[in-house]
């Protein structure tokens, strides 16, 4: 009785989901095309006739066009923010960048035959450091038959990727006042990359109970 | 106290509406009576009510004079229009044989015409001062003139014979007084170079009138506005200029006391700057030997240059070259 | 059991594709995009000063980890390229022109003529203060006695303790931080000073029962000074005046190199006097002997002098140029002075800084087109430029 009631109201609350309440844009609207390079794409097959009559969103303040914009880093940035202070956070990110980019490079100099095989753009380590620790199942709880079961569930692609984010920020947040979150940041992201440190472990942790909670998995759909 | 009033007013209020009724009545068996009257000619009327004569009588009704068409409409084009615009007065729109459009409408609109325009009223116009009436004024005025003076024929000659130039202004206005506070300010303008100086008094003159003085231009200007009367004022100004005048060629016994921070300006020759370079210059040689160095040295042209233009990287550049040149290195 | 591909996920987001599409681009873009370096365009082995000329112009050249240390253990070098360094393993300084400049001057100074003081401007993080270390690199293998101050502006805003001066009534001493410049002192010219063996020429008496006979040597002053922090300040004026005295002697040859000399004539300090009030740099008493060693009334010497916009004060940091920034009387003092300018980096200079960072792998991100963007979002400011390029 109450699941088709859900049924029903399903749809509408997707609806709702979509619209996106707040949004000063109608559903219509369509996110942005900064980059130059895609803008000539869409020219060359002839797909921005398409968009043309299609109302548009205004950029973002921090969509740029410079060679070294990375989306990830920007993404990485909007999550350190604290109370919208994005100047401190891109800030604190840069210093974080700056001190695995010593690390590594010092590390390059005390060993120069492994000039090679050691990463030191900052920026890959992070990306790496992020694979390394996006999680592929999470639990649930779902209540059956009056007792909350945790369930295994399998995360989308872009929550993995916000969960590996946040771990790596929730790892350096946790420290000792003296030490400084750039500081803190760029020790668990380097350890990230190498599949080592606290973010790792922690993602396998959950795998482990994801594994052991295995039985529970038919309740996700009965 | 209150309640008692309402309760009044109510029965009173009803009192009325019954009355109306009753007169409704009686006017509906008027009707009825006349349709009697129609029916059998000739039926003579008791009239209960004998009422006055006076109120039998037809109210006077009065008639509207006709309006005449505007005047305009009736005058010569070729008429002297001075005759019929002799003097400042308000607006006509009879009178003017122009489709003036004057005030504010919506959108889209025209502004409305002249008849019943108070916008047009409202402005002071001059329309008695049409050329032809300012000719002809002049005409009448011109033998009360005299010759224009000779040898001021040129602007050139006014300004060297006149070099001081009062401004003050008139106001025409519709204001109930026709003084205007304003009317009352006179400014008076001299070029600097036509007062004679010499560099102290030229120098004081300066520190008394202050901002007056626009060293762009190099002319003084005096602004005298607190007397009531426009004379006054001019007395005042002319006043100001001689007492400045007279007052800057006078040197207090102070005056020879200034000190180098006093300056007005940089100049090589009191600072300590000349010290140290012919100090530089002379290391080493004997004292009969010692060499000085002028203002119009270049190394002291760069530094009054630095000081007194303020600096910049062109200066800064002069004096360095200066000082190589100076210290004598090689590059 | 839990590979990373045993779930097919049904949607990807965009954001997702994005991710690791660019990711992939980018590891492969940059291993092919680096271009190829050849070292003698940025570096020159030529370590000697006194060889360079225009031909070494915006190349590095290395100072050696000794040279290093003795020059700039005790300051010299700001913090960050001190970073710089040990990130780098080695020690190297652009050859900028106004070095060459002021080089070339020095090197055809006539000795014998009262010393000349070059006062070294321009922006902030134009390279005025690694200029100057190259200079004194210039003295250290030139046989100069170096009198050498890091940063006046650390005595005047920030001095480890203040004390009311025994000696001079009204006068603020700072005992720390003149044993530590004669330290500094010591450190850099321990070596000239034995060889050289200059004594002194009076006697200073300390107090009732120490005092420096005529006769000893400079080395014993400044030890004495340093062991004594108390006397710190004095020793330092006693040791300027015997300086100079010798080199008036044609004894020695001095290189006079301070930092931020317009903290001298700054308007007031942070320092607090007795009535917790600021007082002016003119009562500090490090400040009377460095303005006398700075004078023109001595000679076998050469004064190089930076004068910095961030050693004054807000309200005081309106321009970078000297006379601003040295006032009047500052500008008085050292009057005729030669005024050298600190530009930014030349299109050259900047290749070769790209180049070395390149070659340190400062920079890791090469993206066709890096080297302009960087050109124009630090304006070829050499410190923004450093700034700019520590997260790539």
């Amino acid at each position: 009785m109450l699941r088709s009631l859900c049924s029903r109201l399903e749809p509408q609350s997707l609806i709702c989901a979509v619209t996106r309440g707040m949004s000063a844009y109608s559903p219509h609207y369509i996110e942005a095309i900064f980059s130059k390079k895609k803008q000539l794409n869409l020219k060359e097959t002839d797909e921005y006739i398409k968009l043309s009559h299609l109302p548009i969103k205004a950029a973002k303040n921090d969509d740029s066009e410079s060679i070294f914009y990375n989306e990830l880093v920007n993404k990485m940035v909007n999550y350190i923010t604290k109370g919208g202070n994005k100047k401190l956070a891109r800030e604190l990110l840069t210093k974080s960048f700056e001190c695995m980019k010593r690390v590594q490079i010092e590390r390059m100099n005390l060993n120069p035959e492994s000039k090679d095989t050691i990463i030191a753009d900052p920026e890959q380590l992070l990306i790496k450091a992020i694979e390394n620790s996006r999680p592929l199942l999470q639990l649930t709880a779902i209540k059956r038959g009056g007792v909350k079961y945790q369930v295994p569930i399998p995360v989308t692609e872009k929550r993995s990727y916000f969960l590996a984010m946040k771990w790596l920020l929730e790892a350096a947040r946790e420290k000792e006042r003296k030490v400084h979150l750039p500081e803190k940041l760029a020790w668990e992201v380097l350890d990230a990359a190498y599949n080592q440190g606290r973010v790792v472990k922690r993602k396998n942790d959950l795998h482990r109970q994801c594994e052991s909670n295995r039985a529970y998995a038919h309740y996700r759909w009965s | 106290m209150s309640l008692l009033t309402r309760l009044l007013e109510r029965n009173l209020r009803n009192s009325g509406a019954g009355a109306r009724r009753l007169y409704s009545n009686h006017a509906e068996e008027e009707s009825s009576a006349t349709k009697h009257e129609f029916a059998d000619e000739e039926f003579r009327v008791l009239n209960l009510r004998s009422t006055s004569q006076a109120t039998q009588q037809k109210r006077k009704v009065f008639k509207k004079e006709p309006v005449q068409p505007p005047r305009h409409q009736k005058m010569a084009t070729d008429q002297d229009w001075s005759a019929v615009w002799p003097g400042p007065r308000t607006f006509q729109p009879s009178v003017v044989p122009l489709p003036l459009r004057q005030g504010y409408t919506e959108k889209g609109a025209p502004p409305p015409s002249k008849f019943a325009n108070a916008e047009l009223m409202k402005i002071p116009n001059f329309l008695h001062l049409t050329p032809p009436a300012i000719r002809q004024q002049c005409e009448a005025l011109k033998k009360f003139c005299t010759p224009w003076p000779k040898g001021l024929e040129t602007l050139e000659n006014c300004e060297k014979r006149f070099p001081i130039e009062i401004k003050s202004t008139d106001y025409c206005h519709a204001l109930p007084t026709i003084r205007n506070p304003e009317a009352r300010r006179v400014t008076l303008n001299i070029k600097l170079s036509d007062l004679k100086f010499d560099a102290h008094a030229k120098d004081k003159f300066l520190r008394l009138v202050g901002d007056r003085y626009n060293p762009n231009t190099g002319i003084l200007t005096i602004v005298a506005d607190r007397c009531p009367l426009r004379k006054q004022n001019y007395d005042y100004a002319m006043y100001l200029l001689t007492a400045c005048y007279h007052e800057s060629f006078v040197t207090e016994s102070w005056e020879s006391s200034k000190s180098e921070a006093d300056m007005e300006y940089y100049s090589f020759e009191r600072n300590k700057s000349k010290q140290s370079a012919e100090a530089i210059i002379n290391w080493g040689q004997p004292v009969e030997e010692a060499k000085k160095l002028n203002a119009d040295h270049g190394f002291a042209q760069s530094v009054e240059q630095l000081i007194n233009e303020g600096e910049n990287v062109y200066n800064l550049g002069k004096y360095k070259e200066e000082v190589l040149k100076l210290l004598n290195i090689s590059k | 059991m839990l590979g990373r591909h045993s779930f097919k996920l049904p949607r990807l987001t965009n954001m997702c594709v994005a991710y690791s599409t660019a990711a992939a681009e980018a590891s492969v873009e940059q291993l092919y995009n680096r271009p190829k370096l050849t070292s003698t365009d940025y570096r020159t082995a030529e370590n000697n000063t006194k060889q360079h000329s225009a031909v070494h112009e915006g190349k590095f050249y290395t100072l050696s980890p000794e040279q290093k240390k003795q020059l700039f253990s005790g300051g010299g070098l700001p913090r960050q390229y001190e970073q710089q360094i040990k990130t780098f393993t080695e020690a190297c300084l652009m050859v900028r022109p106004t070095s060459l400049e002021l080089l070339n001057y020095i090197r055809n100074t006539d000795f014998t003529r009262p010393v000349v003081r070059y006062v070294l401007y321009g922006e902030n993080g134009v390279g005025k203060t690694l200029t100057m270390a190259h200079v004194l690199h210039y003295g250290l293998q030139n046989n100069f006695v170096l009198v050498h101050v890091p940063w006046v502006p650390n005595w005047m805003k920030r001095p480890k303790e203040t004390v009311n001066a025994t000696t001079q009534e009204g006068f603020i001493d700072l005992p720390f931080d003149a044993a530590a410049w004669l330290v500094h002192f010591k450190t850099q010219n321990a070596n000239l000073l034995t060889q050289l063996q200059l004594k002194t020429s009076k006697d200073y008496v300390w107090t009732k029962r120490e005092a420096t006979p005529a006769g000893s040597t400079l080395l014993e002053l400044v030890e004495h000074g340093i062991a004594r922090i108390k006397f710190a300040s004095e020793t330092i004026a006693a040791l300027l005046s015997e300086l100079k005295q010798h080199a008036n002697d044609d004894k020695c040859k001095i290189m006079v190199a301070i930092d931020g000399f317009n903290a001298f004539f700054h308007p007031e300090t942070r320092i607090l006097g007795d009535n917790k009030q600021r007082i002016t740099p003119d009562r500090v008493t490090l400040t009377q002997p460095f303005l006398d060693i700075t004078n023109y009334n001595w000679k076998n010497g050469v004064c190089v002098l930076t004068v910095d916009k961030i050693g004054m004060t807000e309200g005081y940091m309106d321009s970078y140029l000297p006379r601003y920034l040295l006032g009047k009387e500052g500008f008085e003092h050292l009057d005729p002075f030669v005024p050298l300018h600190v530009d930014n980096y030349s299109d050259k200079e900047f290749a070769s800084c790209i180049q070395y960072y390149l070659d340190r792998n400062w920079i890791q991100k090469t993206p066709e087109g890096f080297d302009e963007q960087l050109k124009y979002l630090s304006n070829k400011n050499p410190y923004t430029l450093m700034r700019l390029t520590r997260s790539l």
